[in-house]
This record gives structure tokens, sequence and C-alpha cells, in this order.
């Protein structure tokens, strides 16, 4: 190492220049990364592969501008110099520098860093008087030649810069290595990636924009950094998330403090932003500082239901507590993603300035209209776009962006099916080659078997225990298996098999590192991303009956009198799983009725009566077992909660042809009780071998002011709902039912639920440990096990248990440290938040395709029978439950109309009043007065609000004060779900004139059989995440109309 | 907002070094013929001068005197112009008052001082430049002059500081690795017995991070003591060369 010195001219605390020395040390072996190395560099990791035709070696101004190009993955070999990555970090921020990083990471992504500043050779010193760009530029350029040189000639080095100057300059001196401008680059190089060069037009517009900004200001400047931090600290400023209410976006923002209470002013509430000028160019999502503004300038939120088209009201907050309000002076990071915006029909286009500006209209209400830059504004009139946005200048009304590519037209099914994923920030691009490359081949010819080398170290389960799997009908990947039998000794062992996932996708690989940014497998109302290639999920890691598989089991040596746990035992097997039963024969065999098992059919009827009598027995076990764990689990004040449950009913093609409402059977219960208790034990061993670096998942108590409105609701209906502990909740709740009236104990469950905080996975060494609880299942520690093939959660869980076996062995393996663990957790989190938020939006999606179809003033299934399960200052809340719909119902219109119902139950609209009590609202006008009170039926019209640029809307209209009679809402409350969806497949189908545009994942739904859900018990389990859910979506549509 | 990212992906410091490489240094002994014993060393851009006077009668205070060893007298000061901002540095500042105490306890665990009953030691220790681990590089410096002055000692005392960021440990911070908010950890070792003379943090850490810190600073020390030995070793022959002469 060579030591040298370098000269730095820094700004001191007090503002003064000071002069800075700092060392800099200089090697000569630094890894190049490149298969080609002819020096046997140190290149462990990604390395650049040999058969390109040429790297490219982007110069700084190139990565700052056009990163968003080079992220393709088409383009190849590129090497970022650590000049370009430090310039990024300091010039664009942290955000954009870990997406440089993350890059860098990407196994999938072909590109290098090296670190040309530490290579003896390739390092310049800054001479005096250099600009700084001129110097970065002939940094880059000694770091090309110095790999020109290093490959000793034999890859050509391509170095990309925008600096005209340095083209002329450079390009004659060295033979390999050729300088070029970014578009010639692309043009000669990847003229094929039709997407980059758009992509590059669009941002090279979005530059020049910014050039030639015009300098009147509309908002006030952001506060340097350093006068933010100090704000911060002292007190004067807060720190916080700003969310954007979704109903008044214009007007109300959110800023929600992160458990910074400030002590000096004693607030730990959210801060109110009101009014766009306030607000000052944040968006929603990002990191901002808020200054509180006088006490006499608070004001309180709206509580009334807003119509939807988002027109202002005047401000109606006398009557309302006024709480904190503040005004935006900095903000700390952004938070921009993708947005998906429209663009506007050409009418309403305003030609101000510039026609090549437009303001296009982002799909979601929460984010403000962005002005982008494009000459194909005509082409693109009613299409839907992604675009990003590149900056918001305190002289601009709107943000600046460009676009990114064009997702097709507004209002087909596939347009809208991309928004709700691009929304979600969900990308699930098919498999690549490579990833698909890592799976073991599997084929009729050549059936996969166990390796002898694996059967010889994993416990061989196959003769000695009695394997079953219990599913849905018709399922073919199946996760979870069942083992119990009576131990020689006295005593009962009960076993969990669970698919070994982690036996196929080794840690790092590339399968791992898809499966780890997916992190979940996603469903849609109508078709279903994979977290895993098919080979496994349907095939390999299923555990099917009848063939060899592996499997990572728990097993238990039970008390066979009071079912105490004597022992445990955790480890790899080889199972073979005899039966695979589906819910309604093991139910049909545990009632002793008479039931064929499919497995046994070939045998004589003799040992057929034999098989069948264990068989039954051990699921009389298994049920007598859950039973007692349940029981347990009650005494410590496990909830219910309720959720919409169904089942998927497959004919014989496997085309899913109804869903089934569940009927309860008690071994849906056994089922899931047995999964439950693995979780855990899993949860507890993890927990115990590793306390600060393993992950469990926690369920924090809800806040008890949630309930107030759970509470308000029962009493309107003579129960009292005790939300002191989980325990004293249940059984409230299990009280609280009305003989006449289903439906209401299924509201107050449903409140209930919202009232809930989230589940989250965490890392034990992130949070204190009386934080483990599991409030909703009332275990003190749980974590997710049972499902690896869909989720990525249970694949690091069956990680971490290998590596507590291994360390009980005296083995130590290398595992993800706290810090990194906490951050998959988040990562996995925020997943599930966006696979849960895609799921209800595609079914609303569904939903309101559905309805468009339809006449609402003639069609018969648009009239239907609703409960109102909520009171507001000009509306009602009301639940339909044979569409499973929310919704608001306005009873006063924006014209100040209300509607009463004459003596024939015929409804008008006339000007009157509206008064609202704590269980009902009245409205009177000059032709009478109409009540409507909570946990009414009244029966509503459903019609669709379309929208151009957001997602349509189901409106509902009271138009009779009664229940509906022909409705009998209960007893089909989802059947008509799936009859939707397939209806407005069917109608997609015909618009188009085309049969084969059946989507194609219903093909290989026939083809590998699963169904959607792939077993109940993770069916109930995403239904309570899901209800858990609507809690953040519905708080949200409870903040708007609250206060 | 610390913006400076310490240890890159690619496992590199601010300054090119990786995690476990030290700065360079440079040392010179004797370099005042007047004192008993002086060295001159460079750590990186941190650099330091050590004088070091006795054993002698106790001067000043008979009343310290120890009538089994010899007391340990230290003085640790730095220059007004050893940081970027000329600041005049009165004697006797908490700051430096503070590190004459830690370096006096280490070297009373180093230094034989049965050996010289009822009299003094004194040993200068001042900081010319200061650009990171002023602490270390002053023990470093004193083990010189100390040798230098003929002064038995158990083992060469060699210190060094280290870092944790990332969950790695860094060794012998520089200035804007310490300021960086790290934790840091300062240790001054006998190399060949592996014995502690002196450990010192006033940082957060997890406990489960100390060890491998612990670990990181012994193994950084035995890499400072195979330089000053070298530099003792060169210094031998050279006065040895002289002598001959």
């Amino acid at each position: 190492m060579i030591k040298t010195e370098r000269l730095l001219h820094l700004k001191s605390s007090r503002g003064r220049k000071v002069r800075v020395v700092r060392e800099h040390y200089l090697r000569e072996r630094v890894p190049c990364y490149s298969a080609l190395c002819q020096a046997d560099c140190d290149n462990d990791g990604k390395v650049l592969p040999g058969d390109l035709t040429h790297y490219v070696i982007p110069d700084v101004g190139i990565v700052l501008d056009f990163l968003e190009i080079l992220e393709f993955r088409e383009i190849q070999g590129i090497i970022f110099t650590q000049t370009a990555c430090q310039a990024v970090q300091h010039n664009k921020g942290r955000r954009q520098y870990n997406r440089l990083r993350n890059l860098l990471k990407d196994p999938r992504h072909d590109c290098v860093l090296f670190v040309n500043e530490f290579q003896k050779y390739s390092y310049c010193p800054r001479e005096k008087g250099e600009s700084q760009e001129k110097w970065q530029t002939r940094c880059v350029y000694s770091a090309a030649v110095w790999f020109y040189n290093h490959l000793a000639g034999l890859k050509d080095i391509v170095m990309v810069t925008d600096d005209s100057e340095a083209v002329a300059q450079y390009s004659s001196l060295n033979s390999g290595v050729y300088v070029i401008s970014m578009q010639e680059y692309l043009h000669s190089f990847w003229s094929d990636v039709n997407a980059a060069h758009e992509l590059y037009s669009s941002i090279v517009q979005a530059v020049q924009e910014r050039e030639s900004e015009g300098s009147e200001r509309e908002y006030q400047e952001h506060l340097p950094p350093e006068v933010l931090e100090a704000g911060i600290k002292c007190g004067r400023y807060m720190q916080g998330i700003l969310s954007v209410n979704k109903h008044r976006a214009q007007q109300e923002a959110l800023v929600t403090t992160q458990g910074f209470s400030n002590k000096s002013t004693g607030l730990s509430c959210d801060v109110l932003v009101l009014g766009v000028k306030n607000r000052n160019r944040a968006v929603h999502g990002d990191s901002v500082v808020v200054e509180l503004l006088p006490h006499s300038e608070w004001r309180g939120r709206t509580t009334a239901l807003t119509e939807a088209q988002g027109e202002e009201r005047s401000m109606e907050d006398q009557n309302n507590q006024p709480m904190p309000t503040g005004r935006v002076v900095g903000i700390l990071q952004r938070n921009w993603r993708d947005y998906v915006v429209t663009f506007p029909t050409r009418e309403t286009q305003t030609q101000s300035r510039n026609s090549q500006k437009i303001l296009t209209v982002p799909w979601d209400h929460r984010i403000p209209k962005i002005r982008i830059s494009t000459q194909q504004a005509d082409t693109l009139q009613d299409h839907r776009v992604v675009v990003r946005i590149d900056s918001w200048d305190s002289t601009s009304l709107y943000p600046n962006g460009h676009s990114v590519r064009v997702l097709g037209r507004a209002g087909e099914l596939e347009t809208e099916v991309q928004t709700i994923l691009i929304e979600n920030c969900i990308s699930v691009p098919p498999f690549s080659e490579a990833q698909l490359r890592e799976m073991p081949v599997v084929s009729p010819e050549r059936p996969w078997n166990p390796d002898p080398e694996q059967v010889t170290t994993r416990r061989d389960l196959r003769q000695t225990h009695l394997v079953f799997s219990i599913d849905p009908k018709g399922c073919e990947d199946v996760d979870d298996t069942l083992s119990v039998s009576r131990l020689p000794k006295g005593g009962l062992e009960l076993g969990v098999h669970i698919a070994d996932v982690t036996h196929f996708v080794k840690e790092g690989s590339l399968t791992d590192q898809e499966a780890r940014a997916r992190a979940t497998t996603y469903y849609l109302a109508d078709r279903r991303y994979d977290m895993l290639p098919e080979v496994l999920s349907a095939n390999l890691c299923s555990l099917l009956g009848g063939v060899d598989r592996y499997a990572m089991s728990v097993l238990w040596e039970l008390d066979s009198a009071s079912l105490e746990v004597r022992s445990v035992w955790f480890g790899r097997t080889l199972i073979r799983s005899s039966y695979q039963l589906h819910y309604e024969l093991a139910q049909a065999l545990l009632n002793g009725e008479d039931a064929t098992v499919p497995e046994l059919n070939q045998l004589n009827p003799e040992e057929q009566s034999q098989r069948l009598a264990e068989l039954t027995q051990a699921l009389e076990t298994l049920t007598h077992v859950a039973r007692h764990l349940r029981a347990q689990r009650d005494r410590g004040g496990a909830l219910e909660l309720e959720g919409v449950e169904v089942r998927a009913q497959l004919d014989s093609e496997k085309n899913i042809t109804a869903l089934v409402p569940r009927q309860p059977l008690e071994v849906h219960e056994t089922v899931a009780e047995c999964m439950i208790f693995a979780n855990h034990w899993v949860a507890r061993k993890i927990q115990e071998s590793f306390p600060h670096q393993a992950l469990l998942r926690h369920h924090p108590p809800p806040r008890q002011e949630f309930f107030s409105q759970l509470q308000e609701s029962a009493r309107a209906r003579g129960f009292t709902i005790d939300t002191r502990s989980n325990k004293s909740l249940a059984d409230s709740l299990e009280q609280a039912v009305d003989p006449q009236d289903p439906v209401v104990n299924r509201l107050l469950r449903m409140m209930a639920t919202q009232a809930m905080s989230q589940a989250m996975y965490f890392s034990t060494g992130a949070v204190p440990a009386d934080q483990y609880y599991h409030y909703g299942l009332a275990l003190d520690r749980y974590t997710h096990f049972t499902s690896p093939i869909r989720r990525y959660a249970d694949v690091i869980v069956h990680r971490l248990l290998m590596a507590a076996l291994d360390l009980d062995r005296g083995l130590s393996s290398t595992l993800a440290s706290n810090r990194e663990l906490e951050e998959t957790a988040q990562h996995i989190n925020n997943r599930n938040r966006a696979a849960q938020h895609a799921q209800r939006l595609s079914t609303e999606l569904f939903q309101c395709l559905f309805f468009r179809e339809r006449d609402p003033e003639s069609d018969p299934s648009c009239v239907s029978d609703a409960v109102i399960y909520a009171i507001r200052d000009n509306g009602l809340l009301v639940f339909v439950p044979q569409y499973g719909v929310k919704g608001p119902v306005y009873l006063r219109s924006r014209e100040g109309e209300v509607l009463t119902f004459g003596a024939d139950g015929h409804c008008e609209w006339s000007s009157g009043t509206v008064k609202k009590h704590s269980d009902h609202i009245t409205t009177s006008s000059l032709s009478g007065s109409t009540t409507f009170r909570l946990f009414q039926h009244i029966t509503v019209r459903i019609s669709v609000q379309s929208n151009r640029c957001h997602a349509d809307s189901l409106n509902l209209e009271v138009i009779q004060n009664a229940p509906h009679e022909t409705s009998n809402p209960d007893l089909v409350p989802t059947q008509s779900k799936v009859q939707l969806i397939q209806e407005v497949h069917r109608q997609a189908e015909e618009s188009l004139q085309k049969a084969s545009v059946k989507p194609k994942l219903s093909r290989e739904e026939r083809q590998y059989c699963q169904s959607k859900q792939p077993n109940l018990y993770s069916l109930l389990e995403e239904i309570r995440e899901l209800s858990l859910m609507d809690e953040e979506a519905s708080a949200k549509k409870l903040c708007a109309t609250t206060a | 907002m610390a913006g400076l990212e310490l240890l890159s992906d690619q496992g590199y410091r601010l300054d090119g070094r990786k995690a476990t490489e030290l700065r360079k240094v440079q040392a010179r002994m004797g370099v005042f013929a007047q004192a008993d014993g002086s060295a001159y060393i460079e750590q990186g851009n941190t650099k330091a001068l050590a004088v070091v006077y006795g054993p002698h009668e106790m001067r000043g205070s008979r009343s310290r005197t120890l009538h089994d060893r010899a007391v340990i007298n230290c003085q640790y000061s730095m220059a007004t112009f050893s940081t970027a901002e000329r600041k005049r540095r009165p004697h006797g500042d908490k700051k430096s008052t503070e590190m004459s105490l830690h370096l006096k306890q280490t070297f009373e665990a180093a230094i034989l001082t049965q050996l010289y009953p009822r009299s003094q030691i004194d040993i200068f220790v001042k900081i010319l430049q200061a650009d990171g681990g002023n602490y270390s590089v002053c023990v470093n410096a004193a083990t010189l002059a100390v040798i230098d002055a003929g002064i038995p000692m158990r083992d060469y005392v060699c210190a060094c500081t280290v870092g944790f960021v990332d969950e790695t440990p860094l060794a012998d911070l520089c200035y804007t690795e310490e300021n960086g908010g790290v934790s840091s950890l300062a240790l001054a070792l006998l190399p060949r017995g592996g014995q502690i003379a002196l450990l010192q943090m006033d940082a957060r850490l997890h406990q489960d991070h100390l060890e491998t810190m612990m670990e990181a600073a012994m193994i950084a020390c035995k890499g400072v003591s195979k330089v000053l030995d070298e530099v003792v070793r060169q210094h031998l022959q050279e006065a040895s060369a002289l002598s001959r002469d």
C-alpha cells in the first residue's frame, strides 16, 4: 500500500473554510470482477461474464442522470466507478445511492463496482484549479484505460459521457477505449432495447425542462438540513411521515410523528397540515419536518362524508376539536416511487405555455398532478402510463417527471391489474432462465428421486409413521402433513411435517434472491403470482400422496392422559404421505359415515377395513389433541375474528366452479390448531437458540381508543363489550349474539377486527422481550413455519431452525445479523401489506367491472340488502353482505337536499335537515322524517361511479327503508364473488372477440390442479390478515369521516 | 445524519484501507540528545513526540515518594497547531489530565517500577498533529521513548483504537471515522503475554460485540508491536554501528 495525501477544503461547523488533510491509501491489487482477468484478481461475488461484446464505463454525469437506463437488465457489462458512486451519494441523496447499491448487489444484473480511486495506477489526483467535473471525468477515463490494460486488451471498453469536450479529448487517445455519448452508445449497441430509447428521450427532455425553469416562486424554500436537524433536536420542529387524506387530497394531510413524543410541547399525536401551500411540495410518504402553527390557527378535521368527486367544501371546523396544525418546512427524505398516471383527453389539456408539457393525473388520489414533457400526448390519450417524479422546485406548482412506459388503455382489465401491481410496487416478472436452471430437472421420463446421500442423513419416517395430509379438495400444492401415533412405551406422538423448501432453495441462490424480493405469493382476484417456480411449488416441495418427499418435521411426545408435552424433536426427515385427504372426507371418517378413501380402492375388503380403522383412529386422536390445544389457548384468551371464509370447489377438469361458504367442520380447526402448535414450538426453539436474531411474528395489543366505535355500536343493541384483555374481548364477543339477526355478531366481530393492530414479523434483537406476545392467538411466541412454499418468512424460519439444530450439535453457522434480519422482516411486512392491498384492490376492481355492465335501474342483481354499521354527520356506512361490499350512503346531497321516505316507502329528495344521534340518524323535510338506526337493514342500489383517472368506485344509494324482500343475505355471501370474476372475464373475452384470452394462469391452474388458495388453514390465516389489513384502509376512511 | 459511508460494500474505508489494516507507522528513536529517552512517531497523519526523563530522584513534593517502587509521572499535551483550526490549549484542561492519567496507568502496568524504589520517571508526550487515535499513538511513542531511555519493561506496550461499523470492527480509526458516530474502544496490550494494560471505551456498544472488538484490537496491537520492534532493532543497529566507529 502506498500512502498519499489528499487535500480537501471543507467548511467547518462555524462556516469558516478549513483545510483538511486526509490520507488516501492506494494499492495495486483491486479486484476487477471480470471473468477475463489475467492477473488472478480476488474476484468473489458477482463477476462480469467474458462473452460480452464490450464493457461499458459510464461517466459521472451519466450515472447521475441516466441511472434508470442502466438499470435495464438487457444492458450488460456495466462497470460503475467509485468516483461515480460517490457523486451519486453526494448529489442525489441516500435514496438514489441505495438504489445504485442494490443494483450492484442484484445478481440478476450484470454490473460491478470498480474501486478506481484506491487503485494505484488508475487513481489520478486532482490538479490545482481543475474543476470537479473535469477531474471526475478524468478519473473515469483513467479507470477505463486501466481496465483495458488489465484485461490485456481482450475486451473493448466503452466510456459513455455526455461531456462533448471529453469525447473530443479522449476518444483518439487510446486504441481499445472508446469514448462516446449516451445517445450514440444506445444507438450503436442496444438499438433493439426500445424501452431504453424511450426512457432516454423522456429523461433528456425532463433535464432540459429543468434547466429552463421559470423563476416565479410558488412555494417557500425548504430549510437546509442542518437547520432542520438542529430544530428537531431543540423541539422547534417535528419530524414525521406525511400521509395525505385520500378523500381530501387537496386539503388535508397528516404527519405521523414516529416515536418522538415531543417533550417540550407535550405533543405525541399527529400534526395536521392543511392546504397545498402548507404542505410545501411534500408528497405522500415523504419523511418531512413540520413547524407548528400558533394555537389560534389550529383546526379540526372534517367529519362529514364527502362525495367522491373530491370537490372542496368549506371547513366545518367550528364544532370539531382543534388539533395541532403545522406547515412543512423541510423534507428529510423523499419517498417517491413509480406512479401510474392517466393522460388527459385533448379537450381538457390546457395549452398554456408549451404544448409539450402535460399535466397528468396520478391514479392514486394522494399524489399531486405530475407535469411531464412528451410528444406522444395525442397517442397516449386515455392510456395509463408509468411515470417517475424527478424534481419539484419551489418555482413550480406541480412536480416534474418523465414517463417510463405505457401500460395500456384505461379501463381494460389487463391495464387495471397492472396498475394495481405497480401502485403497490409489486414486480413479478416471469422467472428467468438462470433461475430455472437452478431447479432440478423433472420430466415424466426422469422422475425425481431422493438422493441416497440425503436418505442416510435424514430421519426416515416412510415405514414407521402414518403420514397424511388434509387439504381442500383437489389441492396439489401441499405444504403440510400430519401424523399421530401411540408410542409403545405409552404416550402419544404428534407430528407436523412441512415441505423442505430450503433444501431446494439454497441461501443466496438466484431463486432465493427472487423469492426474497417477492416475499410472498401474490393472490389477486383472478390470478396468482408464485413466489417459487412451479416445479418446486407444485411438484418437488409439495408433499403429495404416495411419493417420497423431503420434509422438515416437528415431533412431540405427549402424555397420553394429560396431553402435556414431554419432549419435542425437530429435524429433517424423509416422508411418504399415505393419504391425501380432503376436509369433507376426513370429517366423514370422523363422523363414522360411509366414505371411500381413494387410496384404498385397490385393496381387498379385509385389508381395506383394517386400514380404514387405522386411519380413523389416527384422525380421532388428532381431533382429541387439537381440542385440548384449542381449549388451552382459549383459556389464554385467543380471539376468533370474523372474515368471509370460503372454499373453492373444483370440477373434474379442475376448474373452479364455485366458492362454497365454509361449512365449519371441526377438522378445519384441527388442522389449523396443529399448525399453530408447530409454529409456536418452532418459535420457542429458535428464540431460545438465537435470542437476538430469530424471526418471530407478534401481534401487538390494540389501542383501546380504537374500540370506541365497537363499544358504541354494541351498546346500541344492548351488548357490552369488554375490551380490557383479549380474553374478555373474546368472551364478550361470544355473548353478543342477536338471535334474530346473525349479521349483528358478524359486524361486531368485523369492527373488532378493524380495531386490531397488524401482526408483524420482527427480529428478536430489535424488540424487547415483553412485546413478543401474539394477541390474537394468545401465545407468548409465534412465528410462521408451516407454509414455506408461499411465504418467504417461513423459509427464513426453516433456515434458523436448521442453524439452531446445528448449534445443538456444536456446529455454528453464519446467520443474518439482527440488523439484517430486522431489515428483511420489515421488507416482508411491507410486501405482505402490498400483497393484501393489491388483493383487495383487485377484488374491488372486479366488483366494479361486474356492476359496470349492468343497468342499475333494471338489473335485479344491483339491488341488495344492506346493514348500517356506522353513522356519520351526513350519511351512513353500510355493509352489503351479498357482495361483501362496504361503503358510504349519503343522506344529504351537495345541494343540501335530504332523503326522506314517504308513508308508502317511496323515497324523495327535498330540502331539509339531518340530525345525527349516537345510535340513529334522522332526516326531516317538509314531507316527513325518516330515522335510520344502527344495524337496521335497508335496501340499496349499487351502481358504478366511473372515473377516468382513478379506480372506479361503487356508489350505494338507499332505495328503501326496509330489508330487501327477495334477498337472503347470509346464505351465499360470496358465491357471487367468483361468479362475478368469471362473469367479468367472460365479458372481457367477448369484447375482445378472442377465445384464447382466457388468462394464462387459469390454464396453469388446470394443469397443476392448484387451487387458488392452497389450503384452508392458509386461507383462514390470509383472511384473518386481510381483515386486519382492512383496518388500515377503513381507518383511513374513518380518518376522513371522524374527528 | 452522518452522510459518510465509513465502510463501503466492497469493504473499503474512507481512506482506502480495509477493515483490519493499520495506518502507515513511521517512527524514530533518540530524537533529542538531552533527554534520557525520546521518540517521534507518525501513525498516518497523527504525529506525536515523547520524551522520557529518569529514573531520577523525586522532585517537587517528596511526600509522593513510594518506598517500594518508582513513581511514574505523565504529561500529555497537544500542540496549538495540531488540529485543523488553531486553538490555544492550556495545561491541565480536563481532556489532557484524563489522558495523562490513562498514560500513567498504562505505564505503571508495563514498567518494572519495583527496580527503582524512591525514584521518579517522567514521560512527556506531545501531539503535533491530531488525526485520530491520539491515545494509542501517545502510548506507542512513549513505549519507544522508554525503551530509548533504557528503562526495563515487561514488554512493549502497544495500543490501538478499534471502531465498530456495520457489525465489523475497524482497526486504527482516523479522525473522520472517530467523528462519524462510531463506538470506539482503545486498548493497550502487552503483546507477548497478551495482557491488557488498559482498556477504555466511553461509547455505547452491545455486550455481544465487545468480544469481537477486543479480539480485533488485540490483533491490531500485535501488528503495531511488530512495527515497533522493527524500529527498535533498526535503531539498535544504527546505534551500535555508531558506537563501533
